[in-house]
């Protein structure tokens, strides 16, 4: 069918492979040529430097706590949301009074622009007037103010918390897909056998739900590496750069401080850590289709 | 129907921890918009009255209305751009065989992956370089460009579903493959169509690092940059015009959403694992 016109197809993806290629090859481009040069800070490239704008990183001590953080962010950020959205999913797939509400109630939060979500949340965790401590308080669980964004020790888990909340929704999306595809036959003929929720989880829906919990990992640990908004607008890494991950260091490096050649050097060491994501991603996703 | 009764009462009960934490700056955003200015440090739940003029006011303090106009252009043009591009790609995935699909789905997923912010200082440097710093339009095809991978597989994954054989029916009574397209193809696709632009749309609308570096006046800010800007550096910040701004720029999108949510577990779903 298609022999006689084999131009056609390639024709047609032609436009937006152009498109995506020139926002993508040349800052790659870029990037290299001014991560192995000296570079002002007006943007001008100097001599070339071979790796001196990597070594400089590697012996930044804020570089490689901001490295360990991402770790923290990422794992903490992805586990949370996978354990929050399995029970979430489950529920949602069951038949109950509600079911429509409850859905948009959970899918909400994705809804709202991540900059938005982060400024609601610096006003709600404000020391003094804010309404987290407020409610807190109504309910007996605090007894004084918290000041929360003033020390990394509570302003970054509370940063992980409404980074868990706003990734929950995209997780529960995919996982409820997974859920809708396995036959109720399966559950019939488990019950047949006296087999109890508890099997039936760990032996029918599990296994099954398997492919779908892959890609919601790996689309979200990609994703959450690479958030930006809900530190930058509750902390700005601050105080003392005690909550910076590896976007808001380059950020600061690249538009603060003007360091552009180290700056490049972090996003060619973020892109080399995604890339190996991606292949493992692919793969995943070869291996099913084989 | 009893045991429905029950499990229903279960299963919002499971679901309450999870919902309160998900609405709860709704509910910090929709009160504090509504305190009278002098209430607002006050942290309570229930203001004395409904100020309603917050939203008057916020609109000439905030210089919402242009920073409104400038997220409708972008989230519009980038929309429109990256359907333009989108709607032939996936159907040339969908429907034909041909060399290098495979490595164009993997681009694509690679492009998926790279957030804006990695290739930032690139795309400054790019954007400076056409002299396209501080340009709304510039914006909006960076912002479509990004789109592409997601709108492709959207569409693919709901294009997927359209049955061939309506247009191989076409085809036998003498249609030729373009008129197929537009009066077979096209019309069965418009609703996949709309459900993927106002995803991309949204998607747009939220966007923050790219405008946050490559739009430096006011006059050109979108809103979530116009409303960061109210809120960050500052010695005070009028906090009941910045919650009645942010919650005008996110109840239209929140309704949006929860109205089209439902085509979204299928979408998605089904392109991821495919």
């Amino acid at each position: 069918m298609t022999a006689e016109r084999p131009i056609l197809p390639y024709l047609m993806i032609a436009p937006s492979l152009c498109l995506a290629l020139a926002i993508v090859v040349w800052p790659i481009v870029e990037l290299s040529e001014i991560a192995s040069h000296s570079v002002n800070r007006f943007g001008q490239l100097r001599d070339f430097v071979g790796l001196a704008n990597f070594e400089a990183l590697w012996n930044d001590p804020n570089f490689i706590a901001s490295l360990w953080r991402t770790l923290v962010w990422t794992v903490c950020v992805v586990g949370g949301a996978l354990l929050t959205a399995i029970p979430v999913s489950l529920v949602l797939n069951e038949d109950f009074h509600g079911r429509g509400l409850a859905r948009v109630l959970v899918m909400l939060p994705w809804a709202v622009s991540l900059t938005m979500t982060a400024i609601v949340w610096r006003w709600a965790l404000s020391g003094e007037s804010g309404m987290l401590n407020s409610a807190l308080m109504g309910m007996g669980i605090i007894g004084t103010n918290i000041q929360w964004l003033a020390e990394a020790s509570t302003a970054f888990p509370m940063q992980i918390f409404i980074a868990v909340i706003v990734t929950v929704p995209f997780t529960v999306t995919i996982l409820l897909g997974g859920l809708s595809a396995i036959p109720d036959d399966l559950y019939e003929a488990a019950a047949l056998e006296g087999a109890g929720r508890w099997t039936m989880f760990r032996t029918i829906t599990l296994p099954l739900l398997k492919p779908f919990l892959n890609i919601a990992m790996i689309l979200n640990t990609i994703y959450v590496f690479n958030s930006f908004p809900i530190i930058w607008a509750t902390t700005q890494g601050g105080p003392a750069n005690s909550t910076d991950i590896l976007v808001t260091y380059l950020y600061k490096m690249g538009f603060r401080l003007g360091k552009l050649g180290e700056a490049s050097a972090v996003s060619l060491v973020m892109f080399a850590i995604l890339l190996v994501f991606t292949l493992v991603y692919v793969r995943l996703s070869m291996r099913r289709e084989a | 129907m009893d045991g429905k009764l029950k499990r229903s009462l279960v299963c919002w009960l499971i679901l309450l921890p999870f919902v309160v934490a998900g609405l709860f700056p709704f509910a910090v955003m929709g009160i504090t918009a509504l305190k009278p200015q002098n209430e607002v440090l006050n942290p309570t739940w229930w203001p004395s009255r409904l100020a309603f003029e917050n939203f008057v006011t916020m609109w000439g303090a905030t210089n919402f209305g242009p920073a409104l106009l400038n997220s409708l252009i972008v989230s519009v043009v980038s929309t429109l751009a990256a359907l333009l591009v989108s709607i032939p790609a996936a159907y040339a995935l969908g429907r034909f065989r041909f060399r290098g699909q495979g490595a164009f789905r993997v681009f694509l997923i690679i492009t998926q992956m790279l957030s804006p912010i990695v290739l930032v200082i690139g795309l400054f440097r790019l954007i400076a370089w056409a002299g396209l710093i501080d340009n709304v339009s510039a914006v909006s095809l960076v912002y479509g460009a990004f789109n592409i991978a997601f709108t492709v597989w959207m569409l693919q994954s709901y294009f997927a579903t359209i049955p061939r054989d309506l247009e191989e029916a076409a085809w036998m009574e003498g249609a030729s493959r373009w008129r197929t397209l537009v009066s077979v193809f096209l019309p069965l696709a418009v609703p996949a169509i709309v459900v993927t632009a106002i995803f991309a749309f949204i998607n747009a609308w939220n966007e923050f690092v790219i405008a946050l570096t490559m739009l430096r006046s006011q006059s050109s800010y979108t809103l979530p940059i116009q409303i960061f800007s109210l809120v960050a550096g500052r010695y005070t910040v009028e906090w009941h015009h910045v919650m009645a701004a942010t919650f005008v720029a996110t109840i239209p999108v929140a309704i949006a959403f929860a109205w089209l949510q439902r085509y979204l577990v299928r979408g998605l779903s089904v392109g991821a694992v495919k």
